[in-house]
């Protein structure tokens, strides 16, 4: 809890002893930087939001580049170390020993300072699923995280209703480590003049209980899926000033439920891991995206491409958007390949080639059926044609190396995948065989 | 039906396998000693969430994470049998 005598401005973390000032957590940065092992890359393994922000912060001040790779599973840190040789993992356990041995530096004055690197400096390199399951490197330069810091902020502080000097103290229930994670859950603290708490919480009665601890204002990171758990349990939340969610559109309806239940207002996000973050909306108020400022699109029948002066290039996202006047748009339709469960993002290309790497399978389609009723895209579902494997033999093999979050369920064998003369697969097909099977168990 | 599974477990492992949408599993098939998560049945914390929900709905009250004995708790079918009868208000 907080001192009465501290300010909220010099917290950094809220844990449940005594907060985490800036000026502590520079110096302990600093002591973990300097013991890194020599080497150009970094890969923050960290799982505790206080060991994944030191490290995040170490690397900056040691002008290091950050892999965060989308899966963490064993074959993806393989590929990764592969990828690239010289990268050295740091985990909590490295954490707590080099922050536990005496360091002797304290120019805690320069090092806010240090910490930003040189515009061009690549900082992290974020990854995402191809279709041909090889993870597809996204360098993110210091130029283009501080301009997605500093709006992302700026956004929070609207919604908000405060002003810059205002300290503002985040809660969040998604994990650091992909682009949502890392612009609102440590860079925004890092850079944007608020707290976090050290806490993930995941059960209805933790995130109650955590948000109560950090001063007001307070905002709830979080997405659709955890969202609506929370609207649905039957916990009494204490005063939350703003929800913001990102990962999956939210439907309206589900929007208005969440924002009565929890008694705040909801700012939904709009971003990838090309992007970062580039536009927002009050989803109760309507469809409508409101694009972050310097940001424009060009739209095209099957992809949209972004631009802003801080990225190195054009992006191009396969979601199809319209444009709606100068600075707003609405979302026509998502890349129908890319699933996000969770924070997490898969191919479903990628998941059904793996489904087909099995022994004894022949063919195998995966698809996202959509939780109509909940509003929330629900986990991804498959049919698959197999000589000889069951559906269990499969779903175990498939968990060494597809991230839990994406194993299909459920994973419905049939004999032969409904498709139309011309290859297509028919959606509607797909639903049914699904669900009869559901009905049918 | 397996003997070896209580009454209770019963009805929590039918909860776990209509809760989770886990079609590969009977609820008669799960071992009341093996792990429900990570290898085992293979649940991750999105499952824990949904799962307590429906516990919350079902038997009155609150998972909590933060609780020292969590990790013992989702161990495994028996154990969380036994949380639930120990907390249950309904």
């Amino acid at each position: 809890m907080h001192e009465p005598g501290n300010s909220t401005s010099d917290v950094l973390l809220w844990r449940s002893g005594a907060p985490l000032t800036r000026r502590e957590f520079l110096h302990d940065a600093a002591g973990i930087a300097a013991r890194l092992p020599p080497g150009s890359h970094l890969l923050n393994l960290c799982e505790q939001r206080e060991s994944f922000l030191l490290t995040f912060a170490a690397s900056l001040l040691a002008r290091r580049t950050q892999l965060m790779p989308s899966a963490r599973g064993e074959i993806a840190l393989r590929e990764l170390r592969s990828a690239y040789p010289d990268n050295l993992s740091v985990t909590d356990d490295d954490v707590r020993r080099w922050r536990t041995a005496p360091y002797g530096g304290d120019r805690t004055a320069d090092l806010a300072g240090n910490l930003s690197p040189d515009p061009g400096d690549t900082v992290l390199v974020g990854f995402t699923s191809g279709t041909t399951g090889r993870a597809q490197p996204h360098a993110k330069r210091w130029r283009a995280l501080s301009r997605n810091a500093a709006l992302d902020a700026a956004a929070i502080r609207r919604a908000l209703t405060v002003s810059e000097d205002v300290p503002v103290s985040i809660v969040g229930t998604v994990p650091p480590h992909h682009m949502y994670g890392i612009e609102f859950t440590v860079l925004l603290p890092l850079f944007g003049n608020m707290s976090l708490h050290g806490e993930r919480p995941l059960f209805p009665a933790d995130v109650a209980e955590v948000l109560a601890e950090p001063a007001p204002p307070r905002v709830l990171v979080s997405t659709p899926l955890h969202l609506r758990a929370l609207a649905d349990s039957s916990v009494e939340f204490p005063g939350i000033d703003l929800i913001v969610s990102a990962t999956a559109p939210l439907d309206p309806a589900l929007a208005r439920v969440i924002e009565s239940r929890l008694r705040a207002p909801l700012l939904e996000i709009f971003g990838s891991t090309e992007t970062g973050a580039f536009a927002s909306r009050r989803t109760v108020r309507g469809q409508e995206w409101r694009l972050y400022g310097g940001v424009t699109l060009e739209t095209a029948a099957d992809s949209t491409r972004v631009s802003a002066e801080w990225f190195d290039g054009p992006q191009r996202l396969q979601d199809v958007l319209e444009q709606r006047g100068p600075g707003g748009f609405v979302l026509l339709g998502r890349d129908a390949d890319l699933v996000e469960v969770a924070g997490k993002r898969a191919s479903l290309a990628d998941i059904a080639r793996r489904i087909c790497a099995v022994n004894g399978v022949v063919d195998a389609v995966a698809f996202q059926p959509e939780a109509a009723a909940s509003g929330v895209a629900s986990r991804v579902a498959a049919v698959v044609v197999s000589r000889g494997a069951s559906a269990r033999q499969i779903a175990e093999q498939l968990a060494a190396s597809v991230d839990a979050a994406f194993l299909p369920r459920p994973l419905v064998l049939v004999d032969r995948i409904p498709r139309d003369p011309v290859g297509k697969i028919s959606r509607a097909q797909l639903l049914e065989l699904t669900r009869g099977r559901a009905a049918g168990d | 039906m397996n003997p070896t599974q209580s009454p209770l477990e019963r009805d929590v492992a039918a909860m776990i396998v209509s809760t989770l949408n886990l079609e590969t599993v009977a609820p008669e098939q799960i071992d009341p000693g093996a792990p429900l998560f990570g290898t085992g049945l293979g649940l991750d914390s999105i499952d824990a969430l949904e799962l307590a929900l429906e516990i919350s709905k079902r038997y009155g009250f609150q998972l909590r994470s933060d609780d020292e004995d969590n990790r013992r708790i989702f161990a495994s079918l028996t154990n969380l049998t036994a949380h639930i009868e120990k907390n249950r208000v309904k």
